[in-house]
């Protein structure tokens, strides 16, 4: 009988370890959670507290016009914050995805004279610090009225989103096979009809994914939508933190109830997208 | 040191790789273990290694069961089939690379290193990387990592199959040089069988994780266990012919009734005895071993040439009329498709199989004494 | 060739056609010929790249030219009175500046200990992940967490944990001393919470890069070493490392360069105190430009900071490029 275990696999003592491990590293986050589910007295409670009745009030006031219990009246006016941020960055990744995935199949079906160049500059335009640009792009705004508006933020979102877009997308279109391309071709097919039908069919996931990540970065955003977002068009970022400087101090129990709303679709997005995942975070410059 | 399996079995879940097999293998002998993919040969060899470990039965090296050993305590050498060439160090390193575990001086390392180079021709590319390397180059080195050390035995994983035709039949020379000069037991595994029948002392075949037959590769070549062995080895494939058996004629021939009614009545040997009246049996005979004669006898059949296929110094015909019967021929012998021919069969070279079992086996070569199956 | 043309590429024809037709291109001359010179194939590369450009342009790079512009003037946003012209004295006033070198040298060390961290701890989840055990799935999935949550949420809530009186680090740290636990007061303590709180962030983000070098390495390498008897040590530094060393160089410089812009962090959790302790580079052209409206001078430190990006950016460009040709 072989008691002797093969190379290369572990059990259950490893899955306890990394267990520890995982609660460990995940229990900010835990207490997080556990904190959307608490009263106000219990969310700034000294000892901290495990163990409490829950309540979803915190829920509640999330989306209506109401404060959380157990606290000073706070209206809050988060159903149009989130509005905002779902519309401003869905839009945005949306037409920032249409637009680099035009530039991406250009990029690597016609690859121009100094290609690896534009896709460096384009590169260094997402890594810059965001503070260089945010001067004049105050200014601009400030100058065509745009700021405070929808359409300001929205384009610029766009152009936050363009140069990850086209890195990502164009690492999908370089790993397709284009003899496919070049049979569609010998069989009659125009230029335009090879991007759509061939092209385009095979990279959906990966356009999926490029959305789906363009879309965290973008919903996190902050210090654009401080400075150029108004009372109407605040998302949800700027929200939360303004609920910090309130006189009342920090509503906690509320902000991890945000926190912990986007944290459903996250989760579902990270196992979803597990294989994209290294493509994701290293804006398409690593495969793997 | 000797390797001796009994009753192995590995299983993945409901599949059984390996199957209860018997193995033996001597000091300083060689043996193959052949057979199509998916036979249990390289799970075989991977539990002689200690990379699988048995479910059921013992495997033993130098007398001893080392069934609960690590392949690093057992101490054996190997070659894989993709060379696992470390990627990071240069040849010389690599070779060196088991050296280090044994606790010998560097130069006594360097010593070991350049004699094993040598012996393989290795000595140009020392300092390369195996990304630089051709593939005859990458399996010499991966060789050369098995004899560099003094192990209780050498496993060597489809040492061949990644190389073309031409570098295979000169490796096949090198490596046999190299593993006469080894005085451990070594086994093979590779599905090709003229790798096999040259590099062997002897074979074993395998079919779905059993061992169909043990032999030296004369004896599996002239003498088939089975119709699978028989169909196995040799190229271009036996030919398989269904028959009853009508009854037995004086001077060891059997009387054949085949398909589409044709007899023949050839010498058989002394199997003759116990093939029961009526039974059906099938006929083997090698393409090389059926002869064109101009006139038609007893002991032949009438085929009209479907196909001719040159190949050289000798000429394939595709036979119709007997199901896929193939001969094989001089080149200089005519042949025209369509052509009516009758072909013998010589006397004491076919085989009949009764319920896929051999039941006529040829004179056996003399061999030696503890080599015997 | 006429009779080949047709069938392989028909745009290529009809436009080759409609550019040899005498009188130019249907549809009379002007627009028609701007529409066939703008389908014809050489442009579709450029074309199709077009509306980025644009949007790229209009958002990056017009901002970028104006604020380099703007950066060799004394431009005061909320004043009125016209900016002069200053030339090079905004870049002399930054680069001389002692508390620039001093947000520079803070932003170091936040970016480095940081970064340091990340990888230590990156690397040991990695090596925690490579192997298969049940739910492994699932608790990779609850350490993949931290990294995407907002920068904000994390400010937010790691500001609470840091608390004096009801978080969770002084309350642990309470129960070892009497005395409450501010650590948010300090100039070290604040700069210790922002680097815990950036460091655990984003070390999965080193886990998954070295993760994917560790399950890279093909099973029969290991094998082969099991079979050398090599020790466990000499296994990982020549046959695993190699195979990570690039993956890991990557790590780095893509996060220090991230690590680089931190602000968000900053902001929520100590606004860049106490004092300016934690104010990193970022937080210091924030302040400086929209603050005290010295917007001539923040756009000089800007384009140092560019600059610095550029340089680290093409590193990190080399080093993807290299490993892709490597590819062991």
């Amino acid at each position: 009988m072989a008691i002797r275990r093969d190379v290369g696999k572990a059990g259950w003592g490893q899955s306890a370890f990394a267990l520890a491990v995982g609660i460990v590293y995940f229990f900010p986050v835990l207490w997080i959670i556990l904190t959307a589910f608490k009263t106000r007295p219990d969310a700034l409670a000294t000892p901290p507290k495990l163990f409490f009745t829950p309540t979803l009030d915190n829920f509640r006031a999330v989306f209506f016009r109401q404060s959380s219990t157990g606290g000073e009246g706070q209206a809050t006016d988060f159903a149009l914050y989130f509005f905002n941020s779902i519309f401003v960055a869905g839009t945005a990744v949306l037409l920032a995805v249409i637009i680099g995935t035009l530039a991406a199949y250009a990029f690597s079906r016609h690859p121009l004279r100094g290609n690896d160049t534009y896709l460096f500059i384009i590169l260094t335009t997402r890594m810059m610090p965001p503070i260089i640009v945010i001067i004049p792009i105050f200014l601009m705004f400030r100058v065509t009225g745009l700021a405070g508006g929808y359409w300001g933020i929205l384009l610029l979102y766009t152009a936050f989103n363009i140069p990850f877009s086209i890195w990502l997308v164009k690492s999908f279109f370089d790993e397709l096979n284009p003899e496919i391309e070049d049979a569609a071709r010998m069989d009659g097919a125009t230029d335009w009809r090879v991007f759509f039908g061939v092209c385009i069919p095979q990279v959906v996931a990966g356009l999926a994914a490029t959305f789906v990540f363009g879309l965290i970065l973008t919903w996190n955003e902050f210090l654009f939508a401080l400075l150029l977002t108004g009372v109407e068009t605040r998302t949800v970022p700027v929200a939360m933190a303004r609920t910090l400087g309130g006189n009342v101090g920090a509503d906690y129990g509320l902000l991890a109830a945000i926190v912990t709303l986007f944290l459903i679709p996250i989760f579902f997005v990270t196992f979803l997208l597990q294989n994209q995942l290294l493509r994701g975070v290293t804006f398409g410059t690593v495969k793997k | 040191m000797s390797i001796e399996l009994r009753a192995a079995t590995k299983r993945y879940g409901a599949l059984t790789a390996v199957n209860a097999i018997d193995l033996d293998v001597a000091d300083g002998q060689v043996l193959c273990l052949l057979g199509p993919s998916g036979c249990g040969k390289t799970t075989t060899l991977r539990m002689i290694a200690g990379l699988e470990g048995a479910d059921d039965g013992t495997v033993s090296i130098g007398g001893r069961v080392v069934n609960e050993l690590s392949a690093r305590e057992r101490n054996v050498a190997m070659s894989f089939q993709f060379y696992a060439l470390y990627p990071s160090l240069t040849v010389a390193e690599n070779l060196a690379y088991p050296l280090h575990a044994e606790g010998l001086s560097s130069a006594r390392i360097r010593e070991r290193v350049g004699e094993v180079s040598q012996v393989l021709q290795l000595d140009g590319i020392l300092a390369r990387r195996p990304g630089q390397l051709a593939e005859g180059e990458k399996q010499r080195v991966a060789v050369g990592r098995s004899i560099v050390r003094d192990p209780t035995c050498f496993l060597f994983d489809e040492p061949l199959s990644r190389l073309d035709v031409q570098l295979r039949e000169k490796m096949r020379g090198e490596i046999k040089e190299v593993l006469q000069g080894l005085s451990r037991p070594t086994v093979i595994v590779t599905h090709d069988q003229l790798e096999a029948l040259t590099m062997a002392d002897r074979i074993a075949v395998m079919r779905d994780g059993r061992i169909e037959q043990v032999d030296t590769p004369h004896e599996v070549f002239a003498n088939p266990a089975n119709l699978f062995v028989a169909g196995f080895i040799g190229t271009p494939q036996m030919n398989l012919l269904e028959a009853v058996y009508d009854r037995a004629l004086d001077g060891g021939r059997g009387r054949f009734t085949l398909e589409g009614g044709q007899t023949l009545s050839i010498e058989i040997g002394a199997g003759i005895d116990s093939l029961p009246a009526g039974a059906t049996v099938t006929l083997g005979i090698r393409p090389r071993n059926l002869k064109i004669v101009a006139e038609a006898g007893e002991d032949c059949l009438s085929f009209s040439i479907d196909l001719i296929e040159p190949m050289g110094a000798e000429t394939l015909a595709h036979l119709s009329e007997g199901a896929g019967v193939r001969l094989v021929t001089d080149w200089r012998h005519p042949l025209a498709e369509g052509e009516r021919v009758h072909v013998c069969f010589p006397p004491g070279v076919t085989h009949v199989f009764l319920e896929e079992k051999l039941m006529t086996a040829r004179h056996r070569m003399p061999v030696d004494e503890e080599h015997a199956a | 060739m006429a009779e080949v043309a047709p069938v392989l590429d028909t745009e290529r024809s009809a436009a080759a056609a409609r550019d040899a037709s005498p009188s130019g291109a249907g549809g009379g001359g002007g627009s028609g010929g701007f529409m066939s010179w703008l389908k014809a194939p050489e442009r579709r590369g450029p074309l199709l790249v077009a509306p980025a450009i644009i949007v790229l342009f209009v958002m990056n790079i017009f901002p970028l030219l104006w604020s380099f512009g703007l950066s060799f003037f004394n431009y005061r946003a909320n004043r009125v009175k016209e900016p002069d012209f200053v030339g090079f004295r905004n870049f002399e006033r930054v680069l001389t500046d002692e508390d620039v070198w001093e947000r520079f040298q803070t932003t170091a060390l936040i970016v480095g200990s940081s970064v340091l961290l990340q990888l230590i701890v990156g690397f040991l989840l990695a090596l925690l992940f490579a192997r298969q055990f049940p739910m492994r799935r699932i608790l990779m999935m609850l350490v993949l967490t931290p990294m995407m949550l907002s920068f904000v949420s994390v400010g937010v809530f790691f500001k609470l944990y840091y608390e004096p009186t009801f978080g969770l680090v002084s309350w642990v740290v309470n129960l070892f001393s009497d005395t409450p636990f501010a650590l948010l007061a300090t100039p070290e303590g604040a700069l210790a919470g922002i680097i815990l709180a950036d460091a655990w962030m984003w070390s999965p983000f080193v886990m998954l890069l070295v993760l994917a070098g560790l399950v890279s390495v093909p099973k029969y390498l290991y094998e082969a070493a099991e079979i050398d008897r090599a020790s466990s040590w000499r296994r990982f530094r020549t046959i695993t490392f190699p195979y990570i060393k690039s993956l890991l160089l990557l790590a780095v410089l893509f996060r220090t360069i991230e690590t680089f812009k931190i602000f968000d962090i900053i902001y929520i959790i100590t606004e860049g105190g106490p004092g300016t302790a934690t104010e990193s580079i970022a937080v210091n052209v924030y302040r400086v430009a929209f603050q005290n409206f010295r917007t001539s001078q923040s756009a000089a430190l800007g384009y140092i900071i560019l600059f610095i990006v550029i340089v680290l950016t093409n590193l990190y460009l080399y080093s993807v490029n290299r490993r892709q040709q490597e590819a062991i």
